[in-house]
């Protein structure tokens, strides 16, 4: 166990709230809650990149960075008028 | 050295996302819960940028970092003002500021 594995189990257990954001509530809040934890699973994924020492797969949260972008924008174009 | 910066970039990532998880939690409003979305996504991103900088040096994850660091930050902006868009016009129909709505705008000068 080191500091970035500490570090990512530090930043994963905000999940929790993301989890509560997602699940409960109104659909606006429930998009918040989808934005936020695909920025705290991004950032997850980069400390556990580096703290398993396997570098290469930055690509994962890169990736994930990417394609969160457009979930994103796809869910709040249909809470517009659809959902 | 190297290592206490280290360990204070990865604080500032914890401390960041964690400003930013309990504050959009604990807002009523979600046009308030996404203001907390900056915080992780700017100050977060970017102390993980220095703290992968420290660790690796000028390797491939640290450009890959600061590639991430860059998408995380124009992602939130648009995907905020994205949201807000949408949550507005579920609201109200519409998203164009208009007359009593209690939101300051410059008017549209009409051509005579």
């Amino acid at each position: 166990m080191n500091l970035w594995l500490i570090a990512a189990f530090g930043v994963g257990a905000c999940l929790f709230p993301c989890a509560d954001l997602c699940l409960r509530g109104t659909v606006e809040r429930r998009l918040v809650g989808l934005e936020l934890s695909s920025l705290i699973a991004t950032v997850v994924c980069a400390l556990l990149t580096v703290g398993f020492r396997r570098l290469p797969f930055m690509d994962l949260p890169l990736t994930l960075a990417l394609m969160s972008l457009g979930a994103g924008l796809v869910f709040a174009r249909f809470l517009e008028r659809d959902l | 050295m190297r290592h206490l910066l280290t360990m204070a970039s990865l604080a500032m990532v914890v401390g960041s996302c964690w400003i930013g998880a309990l504050g959009a939690w604990r807002m009523r409003d979600p046009m308030q819960s996404l203001h907390y979305l900056s915080v992780p996504a700017t100050v977060g991103t970017i102390s993980l940028t220095i703290a992968i900088f420290l660790e690796t040096g000028w390797s491939s994850a640290t450009i890959k970092g600061i590639v991430v660091c860059a998408v995380l930050v124009a992602s939130n902006s648009i995907g905020a003002h994205a949201a807000a868009r949408a949550i507005r016009t579920r609201r109200l129909g519409h998203w164009e500021p208009r007359k009593g709505d209690g939101v300051e705008f410059v008017a549209r000068q009409e051509k005579s």
